[in-house]
């Protein structure tokens, strides 16, 4: 993942928390204090529950292409905010903000993305993780 | 299984239109008298709790678990609850690895774990039977306020479980048992089929928001009690969508 760094139009980080849960643990997948932007070309845009998956292709600094996944949260909270299965489109140069992988794997879960047309899709936004429930 | 479900549907489609459709208006009460919570719910992200009186009517002692709508335990957290030798061998044995394998991806939680996640439902009310049809994993969960005791012990057990309901005032208690095991927070660990949920609904004042808790005992996987507070927004007009589930999704 940070040999990719430099590919990215930006890398950063925020002091921000986990975004809403899924069907599987986000916190185990993803690194929920850092944001990161990838920009690529689509190559995939799969609109299915639990989660969508936008494949796009990322060159890197060497000239390399690198195949990148962007796991979306479930198109059914996604189509109330505006996201339709025809959004984004194959060949389309997108920047995905997001959560990265923890295993530094070219995969990163879906903060917003940022269409051609400066539109931003926005998957999910930050919330707070949870912490330890307390006794009443 | 595909015959099954289309069963399923059918009963289900022949019940809502014996009660009425979820875009039904949002009287306050029914005709037998008893709170309207009939209608398509929204969940409500609340900092704070607004339903807070429901929080305070559950046991002495009860550990709250605060993983509801956007909250997400990490590896590890278990909410507070102590877990049981057998629980704590499971998460021992889990493998986070697999979490999002083809055979889990599509994997439908118990009611115990799946009314906490960030997806709508719509309610149909009727006087004997009421049914919450949820978005996620295209549950349905029939209530039967017609029956005071439950299914005999060698009936079988469900994701969705055999649901007795009755009336308390306003607040409507619905007696859940006859579930399959199944993850209890997605953190490594299930409960077994001896999970008994007790859970409360209740509107609010101005009927726009429906509260419930979800208090949970099952002493094969954790001491004592534990519980669950969730909240919706009433909005009418709307509808579930759907849950196909891709369990390839994530597949290279």
């Amino acid at each position: 993942m940070r040999k990719f760094c430099g590919a990215l139009l930006f890398c950063f980080v925020f002091g921000m928390a986990a975004p809403a849960g899924a069907h599987h643990s986000f916190v185990v997948t993803y690194l929920p204090d850092k944001l990161i932007s990838v920009t690529g070309v689509v190559s995939e845009f799969r609109f299915s529950n639990p989660h969508g998956i936008v494949r796009f292709t990322v060159k890197t600094p060497e000239g390399l292409e690198a195949e990148w996944r962007a796991e979306t949260n479930s198109p059914n909270v996604l189509r109330r905010r505006g996201w339709k299965p025809d959004s984004i489109k194959i060949g389309d140069l997108i920047t995905v903000t997001g959560w990265p992988a923890r295993d530094g794997s070219n995969l990163i879960r879906v903060n917003k993305i940022t269409l051609p047309s400066g539109k931003e899709l926005v998957g999910q936004a930050p919330a707070p993780v949870s912490k330890s429930g307390e006794a009443q | 299984m595909v015959r099954g479900m289309k069963l399923t549907g059918a009963l289900c489609a022949a019940a809502m239109l014996v009660l009425g459709g979820a875009g039904s208006a949002s009287a306050e009460k029914m005709k037998d008298g008893h709170p309207d919570l009939s209608g398509f719910w929204g969940v409500k992200f609340e900092r704070k709790p607004t339903g807070q009186a429901l929080i305070d009517e559950l046991p002495k002692g009860t550990v709250m678990i605060k993983d509801t709508g956007p909250g997400e335990l990490k590896e590890g957290d278990f909410g507070g609850l102590t877990l049981t030798p057998r629980a704590l061998e499971q998460v021992k044995k889990y493998s986070y690895a697999n979490d999002t394998s083809v055979a889990n991806n599509c994997k439908s939680p118990t009611m115990a774990f799946l009314m906490q996640a960030p997806f709508p439902m719509e309610i149909h009310q009727g006087k004997d039977m009421i049914i919450l049809k949820m978005e996620y994993f295209d549950m349905v969960r029939i209530v039967d306020m017609d029956r005071s005791k439950h299914t005999p012990p060698d009936a079988p057990h469900s994701k969705s479980g055999d649901s007795i309901g009755h009336w308390e005032g306003d607040t409507l208690v619905v007696d859940t048992d006859h579930l399959e095991s199944g993850t209890m927070m997605n953190n490594g660990f299930d409960h077994t089929e001896n999970m008994h949920v007790i859970e409360k609904f209740r509107l609010s004042p101005d009927g726009k928001t429906l509260w419930a808790t979800q208090l949970y005992e099952d002493p094969d996987t954790f001491e004592g009690k534990a519980a669950r507070y969730l909240s919706w927004t009433r909005k009418p007009g709307e509808y579930v969508y759907p849950y196909d589930c891709d369990p390839n999704y994530l597949k290279e």
